[in-house]
């Protein structure tokens, strides 16, 4: 059901003075259908910008115009009436809003010519979004994938757009900044705006910016119907216009999913994984690749969606191994898909031994310090320990019995003033988490012992970790 | 609307009128008008797959006709948990000799209604074999243990089951079913069924029965006169020497029965429930607590020794007083956490308990090395029989240990 027309009014009794609010009782109207629709989606605002573009014949003189939307959700103070041809001849000279009639206006259009010609308007709404989905099916060996990406078009708007041009903007978009960089305004002052300022300047200027993105689409010729569409990917600025190959239509409360991408033997590479921070506290086994050509992806970036994987049985059938929301991937960047515990790699941390040194005692009512079993040993009776260091020793021990050999990556974070001895060639991941890898063959056992050493009390001189390279007995 | 879905939970469609779709098929007035005639498919073969620890997947081969072109395949779900946006549908083996090329080229989704319609074009007209694959809720699986142990207690009988559990509000067929390991079942799933599936029967499983003492883990029997709970166990290993290690073993309830012999068929002793095993390790099954195993537990000594300061060690010597009235010989663990022991002579600081073994400790070997880690320390106590007339030798065994650099 159609909910919003556009009216060219023929009034016939009262002399057509445009400026004031229409309140005849007989009228007749023709109604210019629509040519062509664009509906340009945000997935991360709702908003989508609709262009629409109508043939509409003016008589010379004054043209009244009424355009209503009766139940939809479009932002009236965003429609915009643009003359495609015949501009220098048309003149808008106003926009009435009446009073009565909320979801509605008047154009008075002032023409210098008896004949046709095309109109664009343009206008917010919301209840359009979008959003993208992944599909991973892994081979039966786990050394490549396939990859489908899926954008879904929602319209909750209240409106059927039929045969539209869809294009949707990919990109996490803070419409503050990025808008404010479009409209070249400083944003310290759109940080003073007031809120209904800001919001308003924000619309203008994401109409400045999908204005830049390009203009209206024509319709595309029949398609193949064998051909699954494509979806057109461009670049522009900080963001990725995503542009489905024709027209689709959408009606009102249906949601429609169509395929993005398609990556045939993908390769990538499955790395375990400890990182506490990240992942629990848990060993996880990670599918990595890469958004890049070499990866026979890279075409566009991969927008914010939910990766579902699978891996190939062998047989035909499918295993479901995960589900994983992934946020925006830009061309290069890794994608890590995170599956999990692996009940064939056991890991755990063994503490071995825990002993103290270093102890310092301080003179009771002074500032005097002295070391317990040091060469200047005292028996002091008025004094505390007030330093020390603690030491524990640790086995991290893994078993795999994946059948597989596997790499394994352990990061563990330790705060406070610490040494981390061990011959595992750690680095510091950052100032306070090591970090170290070691691969193992299939059916293994690795020990990996370190030991750490916690300076307590007066003792603590630093809050970060020193790595130290030494055998560390169990 | 599809009401032809209705007397169905979980249904296929194709709707076969290609030449009359135009490119746009997803218009509500269109979506009526468009159909002249539908097939149904029927499900040529199911498959669940319960290898995935919380979701199950079912995948259901069908042999859908198409026509040269635009096609139209209907799926609902009503009154199911299918997740929809976990539904795949893939095209696998041609039909015959004939290859299709076909693709989904968009799925739609109506509103307020779980189905979906997806657009497929075919190169040519022929039949498809596809599969669609779906995660599918309230279709749980859990596992169970019948374990029968042999008169002497020495092996055991271990089979285990895998229980379906189907609520899902959908029947399914012959379906084959997949615990991710073992064999796969062939069984027909009905609607709020329960089917129990033996996954694996492992023979002559070598078992362990130990009895233990830990008074941080099992507390006292009677505190007032100091003896200490006594639980037994078997204990197997999930490894191959001991007739298992294929598969980690999963969580699940164990019912444990001992074969009486002759024809005194089997006895039931209990139940425990057997945490997830990894190969290697050990699923230690509890039995209850012992009666004719007596230990005595007293802290003999408990002596401080200034070191300097305010730092000092403290000596402690624990005794162990047991008594075996069972008629033969058993061995038991005795489990010492130095922490509680700690905690009991001073209390707790908070810190990790560094010690030494003292010189008076009796167990013979030491601490078993395998089984203790830096603050708990097993030991062996080999006990005898009691004697004929019923008595039992008291064996004394004591742990000495200097528990260093405490203030």
């Amino acid at each position: 059901m159609r909910r919003f027309a556009i009216f060219s009014l023929l009034a016939l009794f009262v002399a057509l003075e445009g400026r004031t609010v229409r309140a005849d009782n007989i009228d007749l109207s023709t109604v210019p259908s629509r040519d062509t629709v664009q509906l340009t989606i945000y997935n991360s605002e709702d908003i989508t910008l609709v262009r629409e573009t109508r043939a509409v014949t003016f008589k010379k003189g004054l043209n009244p115009l009424q355009f209503s939307w009766a139940n939809t959700l479009i932002d009236p103070t965003s429609v915009q009436l643009r003359f495609l041809n015949q501009a220098d001849k048309l003149d808008l000279l106003d926009t009435t809003f009446p009073h009565a009639k909320p979801q509605m206006l008047y154009w008075n259009v002032q023409s210098e010519i008896d004949g046709a010609a095309t109109i664009e308007i343009s206008y917010f709404t919301s209840g359009i979004t979008w959003t993208a989905d992944y599909i991973a099916i892994a081979d039966a060996d786990e050394k490549a994938m396939g990859l489908e990406g899926f954008v879904r078009v929602y319209n909750n708007s209240g409106e059927e757009y039929e045969n539209a041009q869809v294009r949707l903007v990919v990109g996490t978009i803070n419409l503050v900044e990025k808008i404010a960089q479009l409209a070249q305004v400083p944003i310290t002052d759109v940080a003073k705006m007031q809120s209904d300022k800001l919001e308003e300047f924000k619309k203008d200027a994401t109409r400045r910016f999908m204005e830049k993105a390009g203009g209206m689409g024509g319709k595309a010729g029949d398609l193949d119907a064998q051909k699954a569409k494509e979806i057109v990917k461009e670049g522009l600025s900080e963001y990725f216009i995503f542009t489905i190959e024709g027209t689709e239509t959408v009606p009102a409360g249906w949601s429609k999913r169509l395929r993005s991408l398609e990556g045939k033997a993908v390769p990538f590479r499955i790395q375990y994984r400890y990182r506490p921070a990240e992942y629990g506290d848990q060993l996880v086994r990670m599918y990595l690749l890469t958004n890049d050509e070499k990866s026979k992806l890279g075409g566009s970036p991969l927008p914010d969606g939910v990766v579902r994987v699978f891996r190939a049985s062998g047989k035909e059938g499918l295993s479901y191994l995960t589900q994983q929301a992934i946020k925006y991937v830009p061309i290069g960047d890794k994608i890590e898909l995170n599956l999990g515990p692996d009940p064939e790699v056991i890991f755990e941390l063994i503490k071995l031994r825990s002993f103290r040194d270093e102890l310092m005692l301080q003179v009771h009512g002074t500032s005097e310090f002295r070391k317990v079993g040091g060469d200047m040993v005292i028996k002091q009776e008025n004094a505390s320990i007030a330093g020390w260091d603690d030491h524990e020793v640790f086995t991290q021990r893994i078993r795999n019995y994946s059948g597989k050999d596997i790499e394994v990556e352990v990061r563990r974070t330790f705060p406070g003033h610490v040494v981390f001895r061990s011959n595992l060639e750690p680095k510091l991941h950052d100032y306070q988490t090591v970090e170290f890898l070691t691969r193992l063959a299939a059916g293994k056992r690795a020990d990996l012992l370190f030991e750490v050493v916690h300076k307590q009390g007066t003792s603590v001189k630093q809050n970060n970790v020193t790595l130290q390279t030494g055998e560390v007995k169990p | 609307m599809r009401k032809w879905f209705a007397p169905k939970r979980l249904l296929l469609a194709a709707a076969v009128a290609a030449a009359t779709f135009g490119p746009n098929l997803l218009c509500p007035s269109q979506a009526q008008a468009r159909v002249k005639l539908i097939t149904l498919p029927v499900r040529e073969r199911v498959e669940i797959q319960l290898d995935n620890a919380t979701a199950t997947l079912v995948e259901e081969e069908r042999i859908v006709p198409l026509v040269k072109g635009e096609n139209q395949v209907d799926f609902s779900w009503a009154n199911t948990q299918i997740d929809p946006n976990t539904i795949v549908f893939r095209v696998v083996a041609p039909v015959g000799d004939k290859p299709l090329d076909v693709k989904v080229l968009s799925v739609s989704y109506p509103p307020n209604e779980a189905a979906l319609i997806w657009s497929v074009g075919s190169s040519d007209s022929g039949s498809a074999r596809v599969r669609i694959s779906y995660l599918l809720g309230n279709l749980t699986k859990s596992f169970n243990y019948r374990a029968v142990a042999s008169k002497d207690e020495k092996t055991l009988v271990l089979s285990e089951y895998m229980r379906l559990q189907n609520f899902a509000n959908e029947e399914f067929g012959s379906t084959n079913l997949f615990a991710g390991y073992g064999k796969t079942f062939l069984k027909p799933i009905g609607l709020n069924e329960t089917k129990e599936m033996l996954v694996q029967k492992f023979e002559k499983v070598p078992i362990k029965k130990t009895y233990t003492c830990n008074v941080a883990e099992y507390g006292w029997l009677d505190q007032p006169q100091q003896k200490l709970r006594v639980p037994m166990h078997y204990v197997l290993k999930n490894d191959k020497a001991n007739q298992l290690g294929a598969h980690p073993l999963p969580y699940g309830k164990a019912r444990i029965f001992i074969d009486g012999g002759g024809e005194g068929g089997t006895a039931f002793l209990g139940e425990d429930w057997g945490r997830f095993t990894p190969i290697d390790d050990e699923m230690k099954l509890y039995l209850g607590v012992a009666q004719d195993i007596v230990v005595k537990r007293t802290l003999e000594k408990n002596e401080r020794k200034h070191v300097s300061g305010n730092l000092f060690h403290q000596e402690v010597i624990v005794k162990y007083e047991i008594e075996n009235f069972k008629d033969q010989a058993v061995t038991l663990d005795v489990v010492e956490n130095l922490r509680h022991v700690r905690n009991e002579v001073r209390g707790d600081s908070g810190r990790d308990v560094e010690w030494e073994l003292g010189k008076e400790t009796t167990f013979q070997g030491g601490p078993d090395k395998e089984r203790s880690t830096f603050e708990q320390l097993t030991f062996h106590a080999n006990l005898p029989a009691r004697a004929k007339d019923g008595k039992a030798e008291k064996i004394t065994h004591k742990l000495h240990v200097l528990i260093k650099n405490e203030w």
